[in-house]
């Protein structure tokens, strides 16, 4: 029981039921919902939002945000269809798409960390050079006709299952086992929780936040693969509007905006749930133009209902913090305002 | 406590600058195995400094330090922690969202499972009264605090500096501590302690520095020490007795109304404070930083919520909270940072004079003309040296800029005045150009509480003087009893 209660305090939870909750739902409206094709195909199209979304969850446990990585991964997929294009192997293209993502995601990092520029300015700039970078690069027009070779990744099934899916299951336990046990990977936490407390700690703090914008751009280096050899083309606008997506999916999931909380695991469920909306309005029947609509306001009902809880129990602590110490003063010392019971319930 | 001879740290001729300003003008300082040692001295006086450099937050200018009789040098926190140099900040810089194991492991190279029995072993030690998996956000203060120092310990700290640790707790949390304090210097740890409770120095401690200036004018065991000792070192040299000036200020009717009351406010930092201000009276709040005057002030204006108690005007209890409210009521308030919280410091003087009255200048249009007559108003009133109310505020000086968040709140026709620290960062000039004003606002009938800690200004200034401690008002002082020894003792927590 008391387990439970633990795991209907994490969001991911939380998500994860409202999610099963809809899909029963719809199923029953339109059966043709919950047939395994459909849900595999909805799982495969949330990949490149759950990737973007694992590399933006450690920009924003550091308390940062990085609006680049939708115009990083369109840059890394121009790069990808330049080199596949160009006649180098499929591994070597892959790698130069993960090579730039890393690069751009190096830009960002040394600005936030080292020159101190506020994440969201940094992040804007570096979306807005890459952008114009594209047409650039390719002298305006998309590319097309990708190798055979590079689609034949998308394709690959495994167990059943389209490999991809395997691939980003892959990632996303790997990212979580990381952050957890490795001792260099949890300082994304302190970092973002506290930071001042962090410097005291000997915590290397500006490293720390350039490590986590290296690693987003990597991540988006590896959601352009994904993009390049699903779509087999890169139009100039690739990756165009998916900053916000990951940044949703991140925070639908229970990763923090105000840092220190989050898990992977977070923009695995979260880019699945947003994901699946879309194509439940379809089923619905409703007008395909709804999806940004309703997909907003969900992540804002579950946000505000979040920061609502957040806010009564910092209230109710504070409260008896100052209780505490009134009454701890008049009579010479009573309690010390310990915990309220209901906060007592840590996670992880 | 087994004081021994064994000397832990020793600091030679510290120097450091601030913007070309000496902080610290050649400290020498140490520290012994065993020992809790004191470190006094008034606002601004480089305790903090100091302390910061021993634990590698700051890089000191010139001197030596040295640890274990070596010199050393550190880059950062880190460095000192290697040297077995732990700060407990002030503030318990704790990860809320973690549990309190791994706030305490948090940073170390070691292996987590390594570490939990030795954590154990010190939060038992030390009477932690909670769990280890609890979330750090559930504790008390004081327990964050008990974190900070087994975070220290489990660091193989041989050297804790506590930075002012019994300024957020309570009675009981304290004498807790205290134990914990002897514990850990029978095992041959030694103590930095910073305090301003002269009581508690003189309990805990085996010696005292005080620190004036960025100098250390006394070192001394503490049993040959009173606190009056500690008092008179830390006031300026040659400033013991103040002569007053009050010629010029009109005195405050015995009969004249009430205006204003305070009544068992109990909030965050301060707790069931009562006072009245009559009108014309110039209400003088003295006390050290962090005796609870600002958050006072805040929660009178509706900045931040108290817990009990009820705010009067004219016996008229105000019921809305907020600065909107105040200034409706009449209460004007110059905050203690003006930058933050009192000027648009890229618009036009004029925008910030009239920023709170605008509704007054016209509907549906604000009338240009109207403004500028504000804005003239004051600027010959108070002689605010500008081109013109168009001047872009960030040009002025400190003290003009000081005088522009005067007029905003003057043209709002209030009958109380809250002044936060008002000459703090304005030059000598500017300064008599406040205290000009403080008696012009009290000429023409206006109340003010002047909260400073200057002391010689709140003596100079006030018709009234209660002095804050600790979130209470440890004194009260009328006009004619004035005697800067004994305010500086109140506000040090010792009956004067």
């Amino acid at each position: 029981m008391k387990f439970l209660m633990k795991l209907l305090k994490r969001r991911e939870v939380v998500v994860v039921l409202l999610l099963a909750i809809v899909v029963a739902v719809v199923g029953a409206i339109n059966p043709v919902f919950v047939r395994p094709a459909t849900l595999i195909d909805i799982v495969t199209s949330a990949l490149i939002l759950i990737l973007l979304g694992v590399g933006e969850s450690f920009v924003i446990i550091t308390r940062g945000i990085d609006v680049s990585v939708g115009a990083v991964m369109g840059f890394a997929a121009v790069c990808l269809g330049l080199a596949a294009n160009a006649g180098l192997s499929v591994p070597l293209s892959f790698g130069i798409a993960v090579l730039a993502g890393l690069v751009a995601g190096a830009i960002s990092g040394a600005g936030v960390a080292f020159f101190k520029v506020p994440p969201i300015i940094m992040t804007l700039g570096t979306m807005g050079v890459l952008r114009g970078l594209m047409p650039v690069m390719t002298g305006g027009s998309w590319i097309d006709a990708v190798p055979q070779t590079v689609k034949n990744f998308a394709a690959a099934r495994f167990l059943g299952l389209p490999a991809t899916i395997w691939i980003t299951l892959a990632i996303v336990i790997v990212t979580t086992i990381v952050l957890r046990r490795v001792r260099v990977a949890r300082y994304f936490y302190p970092v973002g929780d506290n930071e001042e407390g962090a410097f005291l700690l000997g915590i290397p703090v500006a490293a720390t936040k350039f490590a986590a914008y290296v690693i987003s751009g990597g991540f988006a280096g590896i959601a352009a693969i994904f993009f390049v050899s699903q779509l087999s083309f890169v139009p100039m606008q690739a990756g165009s509007g998916q900053e916000m997506r990951a940044v949703a999916a991140s925070v639908l999931g229970g990763v923090s905006l105000a840092g220190g909380l989050g898990t992977p695991i977070a923009p695995l469920v979260g880019g699945v749930f947003l994901t699946a909306i879309d194509s439940i309005l379809v089923f619905l029947k409703v007008p395909a133009f709804w999806n940004d609509a309703v997909a907003g306001a969900i992540l804002l009902a579950v946000v505000l209902f979040d920061y609502k809880i957040r806010t009564m129990m910092e209230n109710e602590k504070k409260k008896a913090r100052m209780l505490g110490r009134a009454s701890g003063g008049l009579s010479g010392g009573l309690a010390s305002g310990r915990k309220p019971a209901d906060a007592q319930e840590g996670l992880r | 406590m087994a004081v021994t001879t064994e000397t832990l740290i020793s600091m030679k001729s510290i120097w450091k600058f601030f913007g070309g300003v000496a902080v610290l003008k050649g400290v020498d300082l140490d520290l012994r195995a065993g020992e809790v040692h004191s470190l006094l001295g008034g606002n601004g006086s480089g305790k903090s400094t100091l302390m910061k450099i021993l634990s590698g937050a700051y890089v000191k200018d010139q001197g030596t330090v040295e640890a274990g009789g070596r010199p050393v040098v550190f880059a950062g926190p880190e460095a000192a922690h290697e040297q077995g140099i732990y700060l407990v900040p002030q503030e318990p810089k704790v990860f809320p969202n973690m549990s309190v194991f791994e706030n305490v492991i948090c940073g170390m190279r070691a292996k987590p499972a390594e570490m939990l029995g030795l954590v154990q072993k010190y939060a038992q030690d030390l009477g932690f009264e909670g769990s280890l998996s609890d979330e750090a956000s559930s504790l008390s203060i004081a327990n964050q605090q008990l974190v900070e120092i087994i975070r220290g310990l489990v660091r193989d700290a041989r050297v804790l500096i506590l930075d002012e640790p019994t300024s957020t707790l309570t009675f009981k949390e304290v004498k807790s501590l205290f134990e914990t304090i002897r514990l850990l210097t029978s095992k041959g740890i030694g103590i930095f302690f910073i305090s301003h409770r002269l009581n508690e120095i003189l309990e805990i401690s085996d010696r005292v520095s005080v620190l004036r200036d960025g100098v250390i004018v006394m070192t001394e065991p503490t049993s040959t020490l009173s606190s009056g000792d500690l008092v008179r070192a830390m006031l300026p040299a040659g400033e013991a007795k103040v002569e007053l000036e009050n010629a010029a200020r009109g005195e405050v009717r015995a009969d004249a109304p009430i205006l204003f009351e305070a009544s068992h406010l109990t909030g965050e930092g301060f707790t069931d404070v009562s006072f009245k201000v009559r009108e014309g009276e110039v209400l003088g709040f003295a006390g050290v930083v962090g005796a609870g005057r600002t958050e006072l002030a805040h929660a009178i204006l509706g900045l931040d919520s108290f817990a009990s108690g009820d705010v009067l005007m004219r016996g008229k209890k105000l019921t809305r909270r907020s600065p909107r409210a105040c200034q409706d009521a009449g209460i004007g308030y110059l905050p203690e940072d003006r930058h933050l919280h009192g000027i648009f410091l890229d618009l036009p003087n004029v925008d910030t004079m009239t920023a709170g009255i605008l509704s007054r200048l016209g509907k549906p249009f604000i009338s240009r003309k109207r403004e500028d007559e504000v804005a003239k108003k004051y600027i010959d009133e108070l002689q605010i040296k500008v081109s013109s109310g168009a001047q872009v505020s960030r040009t002025l000086s400190g003290g003009n800029q000081q005088k522009v968040v005067i007029s905003k709140i003057l043209s709002a026709g209030p009958e109380l005045v809250i002044l936060d620290e008002p000459t703090r960062g304005v030059d000598a000039k500017a300064r008599l150009d406040v205290y000009r004003l403080i008696r012009s606002l009290k000429k023409s009938g206006i109340s003010v509480i002047l909260i400073s800690s200057d002391l010689s200004e709140v003596i100079q200034e006030s018709d009234r003087i209660l002095v804050m401690h600790n979130g209470r008002i440890e004194a009260e002082f009328a006009q004619g009893d004035f005697d800067l020894e004994r305010i500086t003792a109140s506000a040090f927590g010792i009956a004067g």
